[in-house]
């Protein structure tokens, strides 16, 4: 009988420093076979495993439809990220996945889409960004409002003059104070929000970010006329086993880690919980 | 099939079992109480009221499994841990237990199949030992359960006048008790039935599981029953439901560990958030997990009434009680 | 004593010298206790007081910060609140002390879901060292005029101590690898304690993780130790850890030995005045430094 947990062997193939405490490793299995078939949605995650530290939960940040590796944006906070920041290009890590349910591309076909991401929040909405992108003609106006504390602590910074330059899309970076040389936008996102004002019709706004970001971007979202079917997020919780059996994630009776990490506000609010 | 089998019969059944069978069962350790043990011979074995402290739940999921291990050569890379295959035999354990399994079997014998719990339920045989005297902690009759029940079992023994009346519930258990001791008389087995009418009443505490929990989300019910916790893992590791595990990289290992929702560092999150910051917060979840969101996903409830969270819980904290008093 | 209890305790809320009474009440088994957290007037009138009040209830006086609070305690719990109040864990103008005078407290494992008669009350192993007339604190004593059945003081405490230190270092370990071994690590002594405040237990740690989570030998042991070693000086023998301990192993022992040695190492003995500086945050140029060497 298969192990479930038994992660396949990796390997780092590139890493790139994106702020001082997040890096984007590029990972690619050692068997091209699985490589080949290791099938995900935007906003699916895997489980990467360190040697001697343990295994932590990532989502992957590039697109399905630029396969060939696996790249994941790690922020150093715990055991597992530390010893992943101490690795470099060769170096050898475990996988497992992908889990979860992953952004309904399908559904969001035809539609306005309103991104909005603070800090690290932009690694999952990375993927779906780019997903979009790649299928443009199966969506419509993309607006993408990303936030960060400073300009330091923004992430994939490379890409954004490619999202800029792309079709019917509009890309509104912010920080939440002035700085020397920076010419976007300044204040915090909810902010930002309101000010760029995306339509609600035929829209889907996706939000990912701290907890605190989503706490006063809702009210906005809500005033500009979205509903909560309109309104898509994906839910992090320290997770162990990633198949629904640790026990750890739930949000009510759903399981973060089986039946999210993407949600509804419509099917949050129905579990008794606001995001 | 029912045999009868004299406490000899028995004994001698063990001795033989030994030869072919991993054999488990209750042992009474003098002043600490009575424990699953490695059986070496009938003569252990202990056959009396007494409930186990630890369920039978440890030989499943066992406190500390090795899920991984890094490659023996030096090299990187975790492998797959067997199991052991030989076969094994639980004798005396309790219905109740035994119904916890197969609510467990809907965690990890469903979807992503965990083989460790797997193997470890296909190797083993259950005979189970039907309940003479359930304490103020049992209301397994509450959940679906009765100290007479066979469910989950191979096979299950009555104690009756000095002999045991066995009850063959699957080939399994048949494969065990074979033609030990002799058949029961045909007028014997009416019997059977006034027997197992008594020991479901002898079951006194009685509750009636809660409905419509999610209504009750943010009553401060849940601060007032929560707040004597101690937040430490007796009702969580001594439940023959509560599944919650951690996995632990150690000495070139992967572990699953036993880890339950009512520590603190259960959801603790690296970035120092977590999202169940009170003893409110931890215990609803437990009981949530046990009669809301289980039965949500699996038309049950995951709890079967074995009174262990109720009599180990050092601060008295009766989660029967806040079940049945859990109302909108 | 219940009325005088209630009373008092009405008393402090009324005239909001408190705000929540820490107290005991009847379980839902109808014999036993289970703490109480009292903060109406009205809801005084469940606190109980008999020889089913076992826990050491100093342990949740912290749960309360920015509350004056007061606590119905015995004779050991006060010592716990002395060492709390020596840590600077707690502000004395916080805390009200409804001191009650104890006969012992009932042996829970042989009573243990049996039916429940007075009159066979095994008295706690624990309560026969304990001397229950001295308070080191209290605003009010509240005193048992029917008092009969103290267990009374053992003549030597630490007798069981001694009989253990006399044998070999192989058959010490062998007893304790054998006790630790099947601890289950559900860390209810830990739970249980007033002491264990920490607020991220070593046990708990992971960068780095000082000992095994698993529940081998090696974990075990140094979880134990560790505990044990980490009371020393501040353990003043509740033997609440031993009592919630669900697979019966022997804390009290090792509590009692390391008390034995900071008695004859220090002359200290936790719990007794909150004068004085805890052991370990003392240091006299007499303490023996034959550890140094």
């Amino acid at each position: 009988m298969d192990n479930i947990y038994l992660p396949h062997p990796a390997r780092i193939i590139e890493v790139k420093q994106e702020t001082p405490d997040i890096k984007t490793f590029k990972l690619k299995f050692d068997d091209e076979a699985i490589g080949r078939s290791f099938d995900y949605k935007p906003g699916q995650f895997v489980e990467a495993s360190v040697s001697g530290e343990g295994e932590a939960t990532f989502c992957v940040s590039n697109s399905p439809t630029r396969k060939g590796s696996i790249e994941c944006s790690v922020k150093k906070m715990g055991k597992v990220t530390q010893g992943l920041h101490e690795l470099d290009v060769g170096d050898p890590v475990g996988l497992r996945g992908p889990y979860g349910n992953g952004f309904p591309v399908e559904e969001m076909k035809g539609k306005n889409l309103v991104f909005i991401a603070g800090g690290i929040g932009l690694a999952p909405l990375r993927s779906l960004i780019n997903y979009c992108l790649d299928k443009r003609a199966d969506y419509k106006t993309i607006t993408i409002i990303n936030g960060a504390r400073s300009s330091k602590d923004l992430v994939y910074k490379d890409e954004y003059k490619v999202w800029e330059k792309a079709k019917d899309t509009h890309l509104h970076l912010t920080v939440d104070y002035q700085e020397e040389n920076w010419t976007c936008m300044v204040g915090m996102v909810p902010k930002i929000l309101e000010e760029v004002k995306p339509t609600c019709e035929n829209s889907i706004a996706i939000i990912c970010g701290p907890p605190i970001m989503i706490k006063f971007t809702m009210p906005v979202l809500m005033k500009l006329g979205f509903c909560g079917p309109a309104i898509i997020t994906t839910l992090e919780m320290k997770m162990k086993c990633g198949v629904g059996k640790c026990g750890r994630c739930n949000i009510g009776s759903r399981y973060i880690c089986k039946d999210g990490p993407v949600f509804n506000y419509a099917q949050l609010e129905e579990l008794g919980y606001g995001f | 099939m029912m045999r009868v089998l004299t406490k000899e019969d028995l004994k001698k059944l063990i001795n033989s079992l030994s030869n072919s069978f991993e054999v488990i069962g209750p042992k009474e350790i003098p002043n600490k109480g009575v424990f699953y043990s490695p059986i070496t011979g009938g003569d252990e074995l202990y056959m009396g009221d007494s409930f186990a402290i630890e369920p039978a739940k440890k030989f499943f999921l066992k406190p500390s499994c090795a899920i991984l291990s890094e490659k023996p050569d030096g090299g990187f890379g975790l492998e797959d841990v067997g199991v052991p295959s030989d076969k094994r035999v639980i004798i005396g354990l309790r219905p109740c237990e035994a119904r916890g399994l197969t609510l467990l079997d809907k965690i990890f014998d469903a979807e992503h199949k965990d083989k460790f719990y797997i193997e470890e339920r296909s190797r083993t045989t259950l005979i189970g030992l039907a309940c003479d005297k359930p304490d103020r902690g049992c209301f397994c009759t509450s959940m679906g359960g009765s100290p007479a029940d066979g469910q989950g079992l191979d096979a299950i023994i009555f104690a009756a006048e000095g002999q045991y009346i066995v009850e063959v519930i699957t080939d399994k258990g048949r494969e065990i008790i074979g033609s030990t001791g002799k058949k029961l008389d045909d007028g014997e087995q009416k019997a059977r039935k006034s027997d197992k009418k008594k020991r479901h009443d002898s079951v006194k505490t009685k509750i009636t599981p809660p409905e419509g929990l999610d209504k009750m989300v943010d009553n401060d019910y849940w601060s007032e029953v929560s707040r004597a916790c101690v937040s430490c893992g007796i009702c969580t590791y001594l439940c023959p439901t509560c599944h919650c595990f951690d996995l632990v990289d150690e000495e070139r290992k992967r572990l699953r560990c036993y880890d339950g929702c009512s520590f603190p560092d259960f959801t603790l999150e690296a970035s120092g958030v977590n999202p169940r910051p009170t003893k409110k917060e931890r215990y609803r979840q437990r009981v949530y997990h046990k009669f809301d969101y289980f039965k949500k996903n699996f038309g049950e409830n995951l709890c079967v009434g074995c009174g262990r969270c109720i009599r180990y819980c050092p601060v008295k904290i009766d989660i029967a009680a806040i079940a049945d008093g859990a109302r909108v | 004593m219940v009325e005088e209890i209630r009373s008092k305790a009405k008393e402090l809320l009324k005239t909001k010298r408190v705000d929540i009474i820490i107290g005991y009440k009847r379980a839902s088994d109808g014999v036993s206790a289970t703490p109480a957290f009292v903060n109406t007037v009205e809801g005084a009138d469940e606190l109980i007081w008999d020889a089913y009040c076992t826990y050491n209830l100093s342990r949740y006086l912290n749960d309360f910060p920015g509350k004056k609070k007061g606590i119905v305690a015995k004779a050991c719990d006060a010592k716990s609140i002395i060492v709390l109040l020596q840590e600077n864990q707690l502000r004395r103008e916080d805390i009200f002390v409804i001191g009650v005078e104890c006969s012992g407290v009932i042996d829970e494992e042989k009573l243990r879901f049996g039916e429940g008669d007075a009159d066979r009350i095994q008295f706690d192993q624990r309560c026969k060292g304990c001397d229950p007339s001295v308070y080191p604190i209290c605003d009010l004593l509240i005193k048992d005029k029917g008092r009969a059945k103290t267990p009374g003081l053992e003549k030597d405490p630490y007798e069981a101590v001694r009989k253990f230190e006399v044998k070999s270092i192989q058959d010490r370990f062998n007893f304790w690898k054998e006790e630790f071994s099947r601890c289950i690590r559900c860390y209810a002594c830990r739970g249980v304690c007033p002491s264990c405040y920490c607020p991220r237990c070593v046990a708990d740690q992971t960068m780095p993780a000082w000992f095994s989570k698993a529940t081998s030998f090696e974990g075990n042991f140094a979880w134990n130790v560790t505990r044990a070693i980490h009371l020393a000086g501040r353990c003043i023998d509740c033997g609440e850890c031993e009592r919630a301990c669900p697979i019966g192993i022997p804390l009290r022992d090792i509590n009692k030995k390391i008390e034995k040695d900071v008695k004859e190492l220090f002359g200290y003995e936790a719990g007794l005045s909150d004068n004085g500086k805890p052991l370990f945050a003392s240091f006299d140029k007499e303490d023996p430094e034959d550890f140094i060497r």
